[in-house]
C-alpha cells in the first residue's frame, strides 16, 4: 500500500452498550460505575446518561491506526481529546487521515465522530512508514 | 478547594507491572480487535498498543491522587491522554517498571488540569516501554474563576 497525505485509514465502526461497556471495564480495570450504572450515572453524567470509557474510544482510535501502520511495531505515538462524551445505545466511527510525512514518519489526524454528529475525540498519532 | 501546584514536579513510588497473554487477550477482545497476534498462543503475541492504559490510566491516578496534601476531589473528567512508545510492542512475560510523576497544574476558568505522566521501562534492559501522559480535568475547583494559566 502506498501511503501520501491525505491517505485515510480504514475506518472502525463500533456500537457501544452494556456488554461492550463492562468488557472493557474488566480488561482495562476501569471499574467507573459512569460507564455502566444507570442511577450512577444520572448522578453525575455530563448527558444525565451513561458513557462509554473515553480510554475506549482511544482503543478504538488506536485500532484503526495501528491497522493501518501494519502493526503495535509502527506505533509511535497516539495522542488523543475526549471533546465530547459518548452516549451508551449509540455508534460511533474512529478514522483518520494522513497529514504529513517526513523521515519515514506519517502524522496522522485522529477522529471519532458519534452517529449524532458529535465529534467525540480529536487526536493525532504517528506511524513508522 | 484548589489543587496544591505545589505538587507539580512530584514523582509517587514506582510499581512493576507483568504482562501477561490472557490479559493481552482480553483487553484486544474488548476493543474488538482483529490481529491474531494479539490472540496467538506462541511466541508472536503482541500487545496492541493502547494496552498500557490496563496499568497506567487507574494505577498511577490512584496512587496520585491518596496524597492527601494534592486537595484531588471526584468531580472530574478525562481531558485528553497520550502514550508514546518505546522501541517494541509489549509482549507476555515483559515487566515494566512505572513511575507516576506529577508534570503540571493549572487553571482554566473554572477549571484546573492536572497533567499525569507516568514513565514505563522494561525491568531487565531498563529500557523505555511506554509513557503515559493524562490530562485530569478537576471541575469548578480553580483558586479563582477568571484567569487562566494561574498556578505553577
Amino acid at each position: 500500500m502506498s501511503i501520501e497525505v491525505g491517505t485515510e485509514l480504514e475506518p472502525v465502526v463500533q456500537a457501544s452498550n452494556l456488554t461492550t461497556s463492562t468488557m472493557y471495564a474488566g480488561a482495562s480495570g476501569d471499574f467507573n460505575p459512569l460507564h455502566y450504572d444507570q442511577d450512577f450515572a444520572g448522578q453525575v453524567s455530563p448527558t444525565g446518561g451513561i458513557i462509554a470509557h473515553g480510554m475506549f474510544s482511544m482503543g478504538l482510535a488506536s485500532r484503526a491506526l495501528t491497522a493501518f501502520a501494519g502493526g503495535p511495531e509502527n506505533v509511535l505515538e497516539v495522542s488523543v481529546r475526549f471533546t465530547r462524551p459518548w452516549p451508551l445505545g449509540t455508534t460511533s466511527t474512529f478514522g483518520g487521515t494522513v497529514t504529513e510525512i517526513e523521515d519515514g514518519i506519517a502524522t496522522v489526524q485522529l477522529w471519532g465522530d458519534n452517529e449524532d454528529g458529535t465529534r467525540i475525540l480529536r487526536g493525532t498519532g504517528r506511524i513508522a512508514v | 478547594m484548589a489543587l496544591n501546584a505545589s505538587k507539580v514536579g512530584t514523582s509517587y513510588p514506582s510499581y512493576t507491572y507483568e504482562v501477561s497473554r490472557e490479559k493481552i487477550r482480553e483487553y484486544a477482545i474488548a476493543l474488538g480487535e482483529t490481529d491474531p497476534r494479539y490472540t496467538s498462543a506462541g511466541d508472536d503475541c503482541v500487545a496492541p498498543p493502547t494496552f498500557a492504559a490496563c496499568f497506567t490510566v487507574m494505577r498511577g491516578s490512584a496512587l496520585i491522587f491518596a496524597d492527601d496534601d494534592l486537595g484531588a476531589h471526584h468531580k472530574l473528567v478525562h481531558g485528553s491522554h497520550a502514550f508514546r512508545f518505546g522501541n517494541r510492542p509489549l509482549r507476555p512475560g515483559d515487566e515494566v517498571v512505572c513511575t507516576p510523576k506529577i508534570t503540571d497544574i493549572s487553571a482554566r476558568g473554572a477549571n484546573e488540569m492536572m497533567t499525569i505522566e507516568i514513565e514505563c521501562q522494561f525491568d531487565d534492559s531498563g529500557e523505555h516501554a511506554v509513557t503515559s501522559e493524562a490530562v485530569i480535568v478537576f471541575l469548578g475547583s480553580a483558586p479563582t474563576a477568571d484567569t487562566s494559566e494561574v498556578a505553577q
